[in-house]
């Protein structure tokens, strides 16, 4: 799985050097290209007449703003369906899992074409008003510079993968004009070490990024908020009842978007009717309800004032968008999932709010379960607390709300961890096989197969074989037990010559193998099983056929787990 | 200030005959009296062209109806009401970078010269208050205006919806980057007009620019929502305790244009450069408090010529006021205004 060719270190002046430059530069380009992606979908959302400012022009003809509500994401659909069919060599959009997937495992990020095509297709869909998120699409972007490292003889190991990580904090930090949060995401999601080596310039790129956003571009927060305050000490322990109530909400809008998709695939056989028909949905439903339509920014802010939703309007706003998000995201739309996140979480905030301030609780006011709400809510969903109690940290720069929100994000946590899985994308992952779910070394053991360490030497027999020739093969290549194969190369047994020398046939000594491993058992699973196990090769056959595809040594794999043990602890622990 | 708009007056009189004189419509009144002062005087100086003046209501329909027939060349406007005289025709493109430098552009704030348009002074909506109403806490936020509990008293407010809409957002704690978004809404409407509710039986309506800083002064009403131009004339010239609150201060932009049916679009274009100098801008915001809109006029700002008030601290757009300032969007209020209008004069039939 490493196949990075490791060259040989630089000294470490050298290597800070390399690190610093790798942060800056990637750093300054993946913000400036999350400004840019910002920008181009806020010119496709007024000429599209998605942005509330568009529509209100055309106030006066009603039917062309209707119009233009359905057939925009419904067109918009269709276009971003026939790309992705035509021109990318997966057919799906890319996203945070294949970053994680890339770094991980030091390998390159998909091709950089596909990279390009999915990142405009996010800006068309989140252009034309679908239901999905810009943050996903912005953290792509930010690996693609991250990446184009890939290719630099610098010396320094894992470069790759620390500037990835460079490019993805440097996007959060622009994105929320919040640089801490922006280095602990790209831990907690991406790297999930904290290693000097890549925590250090992570750091810089994040600040980069921050730099650029606040400074040279002076852009708004994407969500700034003046609270008081937390008024009363019971409302940290509402706080902990409303985590538990957006962690519901959260395992069924994964559940839901994880069970869209292939269900859509089986009902529309064509993925570009796929997204026409999301896209269609998302455009009758925003003729009663416009709230739903695109990123929704202002209805997060009118989330956070008090009584700006009513009761029943707040439910079924909430139940909408989860629908149309796991729809338009199931369906193959371009884009993330931690922005509608936001905004189902604050829409669940305030109505806990609502419903504490029907039953006569005294309380702080809405802004504040609006924000316990869409943290908690989307920290199940992305998997990082730390990074959501930190956005919100900087955004508000309130300590007592930060404590709040960071209530309401561990008791979220702390059930959906438990009933879903660490967050969508692991869960994602997962069913591509990559399991984080036991940690990063798990991960790592498990992706490795033991058919990569067959010995070449092991030693193979047929029934037809005398005992004394095979005891002598087995004896110059220094084996001790033979593998006895069929005609058709099916594995019979294992045959292990005795020391008194009285076996007649090969036959008659066969035992059957204590332990079988396949062509699809992975490192962690074998060591696991290996466990008692006494001998000194294990047989490998064919899942599929049955035949025999040659033996691991024990010895072999024990050396496998230790390198790559040590290779993740020389990673975690890289001072420079 | 008598004396002085007489001399001025005979100085422009003898052009009025001139062939190729440059007529320039603006709004009348202290306005129009600083604008012949600083900015029209100097440049028939300077150039030796002969300008007169005349006066018009401000609106886009005036400049249709009379521009063509009365021969306008230059005229003063409200930027919004610009936008839409240009996107009608009754505007002549000025190609800003072929009248201005890149530097000068940039140099322009807070918004830049467009196709028809050349920002020439900002004036801002803000909140004033009479001090002697409160003697202990004053009010200092927008949201002050809303509170009647601790600031009880009548409110002088325009009968319109201009202004208020987006002082009600920004007192639900909207950052102003988010207002005008909102606003496009029928939630964010529904929003604002709550929050007028709140102070509804507390309003005094006025329809005159003049008449809030009255209402101050005689007691009509105890805060006022108005012009800064107008609280700064009473609180100095009618020596009335008022103060100005520059948090949630409005600022809208007041530019210059030329009429499409000019018969001289050159001279005009020589005017409109010469009257957006910096000098020129800073002499303008010396005589009344409408601050200039390129960053270098602020530098040369002093003292009123009449008052010896020095004058940087009470323009809308100085640089040291704090709290929070809006630009008003010329855009959003050219294409709302019969929806603005509508759901105002809804809510003021009926209890909403």
């Amino acid at each position: 799985m490493t196949a990075e060719p490791t060259p040989p270190p630089a000294p470490p002046l050298l290597r800070v050097l390399v690190l610093t430059g790798v942060a800056l530069a990637v750093g300054s380009a993946a913000s400036f290209a999350a400004i840019a992606l910002v920008e181009l979908v806020s010119v496709l959302n007024l000429g599209l007449l998605v942005a509330p400012k568009a529509r209100v022009q055309w106030e006066s003809m009603p039917w062309l703003v209707a119009v233009t509500t359905v057939l925009v994401p419904t067109l918009g659909g269709l276009v971003v369906g026939l790309v992705h069919k035509k021109f990318m060599t997966g057919g799906r959009p890319l996203g945070p899992p294949d970053v994680i997937e890339a770094v991980q495992f030091h390998k390159p990020l998909p091709g950089l074409r596909d990279g390009l095509i999915s990142t405009g297709t996010a800006a068309l869909s989140l252009g034309a008003g679908a239901s999905v998120g810009q943050y996903g699409p912005m953290v792509y972007l930010g690996a693609i510079f991250g990446s184009f490292t890939q290719r630099l003889r610098s010396g320094v190991p894992n470069l790759a993968s620390i500037a990835i990580g460079c490019g993805v904090a440097a996007a959060i930090a622009t994105a929320f004009n919040a640089p801490i949060a922006g280095v602990l995401f790209a831990h907690e999601v991406v790297l999930r070490h904290y290693a000097t080596r890549a925590f250090a310039p992570v750091t810089v790129s994040s600040v980069t990024g921050y730099v650029m956003a606040n400074v040279i571009f002076d852009r708004p927060a994407l969500f700034r908020i003046e609270s008081p305050g937390i008024a009363h000490g019971y409302e940290f322990a509402l706080m902990a009842v409303l985590g538990l109530l957006v962690a519901a909400g959260a395992i069924v809008f994964m559940r839901l978007l994880l069970a869209v998709g292939p269900t859509l695939a089986r009902w529309i056989r064509r993925p570009e009717m796929r997204t026409a028909m999301a896209g269609l949905a998302v455009g009758l439903t925003a003729l009663a309800l416009p709230d739903v339509l695109g990123i929704g920014t202002s209805t997060l802010r009118f989330a956070t004032i008090d009584g700006a939703f009513g009761l029943g309007e707040t439910i079924v706003l909430i139940f909408a968008k989860i629908v149309l998000t796991a729809l338009c995201i199931g369906a193959g739309f371009s884009g993330g999932a931690f922005s509608p996140s936001l905004l189902i979480g604050s829409l669940t905030g305030v109505l806990f709010w609502t419903l504490a301030d029907v039953a006569g609780l005294p309380n702080s006011g809405a802004a504040i379960y609006a924000i316990g709400g869409m943290m908690g809510f989307a920290s199940a969903v992305i998997g990082a607390p730390l990074t959501c109690i930190l956005i919100v940290f900087e955004l508000t720069r309130n300590y007592d709300v930060t404590i709040a929100a960071m209530v309401a994000v561990v008791f979220s946590n702390l059930v959906s961890h438990r009933a879903f899985g660490r967050s969508l994308f692991d869960v994602q992952l997962a069913r591509r096989g990559i399991d984080f779910s036991l940690g990063r070394d798990r991960a790592h053991l498990a992706a490795m197969h033991v058919i990569d360490f067959l010995q070449p030497n092991a030693v193979t027999a047929t029934t037809k074989d005398t005992p004394n020739s095979v005891a002598d093969r087995l004896h110059k290549k220094g084996w001790r037990e033979a593998f006895v194969l069929d005609r058709d190369g099916n594995l019979l047994g294992v045959f292990t010559p005795g020391s008194n020398g009285t076996i007649a046939s090969v036959e008659d000594a066969l035992s059957p193998a204590r332990l079988i491993f396949h062509d699809t058992t992975d490192l962690a699973d074998a060591m696991e099983r290996l466990r008692g196990f006494v001998g000194d090769a294990v047989p490998v056959v064919s899942s599929k056929s049955g035949k025999y595809l040659g033996a691991v040594s024990e010895a072999d794999l024990v050396s496998a787990w230790l390198d790559e043990a040590a290779r993740l602890r020389k990673e975690e622990n890289a001072p420079v | 200030m008598r004396l002085f708009d007489l001399l001025l007056f005979c100085s422009v009189i003898p052009a009025l005959a001139a062939a190729d004189e440059l007529k320039i419509v603006s709004w009348g009144g202290a306005y129009e009296a600083a604008q012949r002062a600083a900015v029209i005087a100097p440049f028939a100086a300077e150039t030796g062209r002969s300008v007169v003046v005349e006066t018009y209501d401000g609106s886009w329909t005036a400049l249709s109806e009379h521009g063509a027939i009365h021969g306008w060349d230059v005229v003063d406007m409200l930027a919004d009401q610009a936008r839409i005289a240009c996107a009608r025709g009754l505007l002549l493109e000025i190609r800003p970078q072929s009248l201005f430098s890149s530097e000068a552009l940039r140099d322009f704030t807070p918004v830049r010269p467009d196709r028809c348009a050349v920002p020439q002074n900002a004036y801002a909506r803000v909140m004033a208050y009479d001090d002697r109403a409160f003697a202990g806490v004053k009010p200092t936020r927008v949201e002050d205006f809303f509170d009647t509990r601790r600031f009880p008293g009548p409110r002088a407010v325009q009968r319109s919806p201009d202004g208020i809409l987006e002082w009600a957002l920004l007192a639900e704690g909207v950052p102003p980057e988010q207002v005008y978004g909102l606003l496009s809404t029928d939630r964010g409407l529904r929003l604002a007009f709550r929050k007028l509710d709140s102070i509804r039986d507390d309003i005094v309506w006025w329809d005159e620019p003049a008449e809030p800083a009255e209402m101050l002064a005689d007691g009509r009403a105890i805060m006022a929502a108005g012009f800064n131009g107008r609280f700064f004339d009473m609180a100095q010239r009618g020596r009335v305790p008022i103060d100005i609150v520059w948090d949630g201060r409005i600022i809208g932009v007041e530019v210059w244009a030329i009429a499409a049916t000019t018969d001289t679009p050159e001279i005009a274009r020589e005017f409109i450069l010469h009257a957006t100098k910096p000098a020129a801008m800073a002499r303008f915001a010396t005589r009344i408090p409408y601050g200039p809109t390129r960053d270098s006029a602020f530098d040369r700002i002093g003292l009123n010529p009449d008052t010896g008030v020095p004058m940087r601290a009470y323009l809308p757009n100085a640089p040291q006021h704090g709290g929070r300032a809006l630009v008003q969007d010329s855009g959003w209020y050219a294409n709302t205004e019969n929806l603005r209008q509508r759901r105002f004069r809804n809510w003021l039939g009926g209890p909403d």
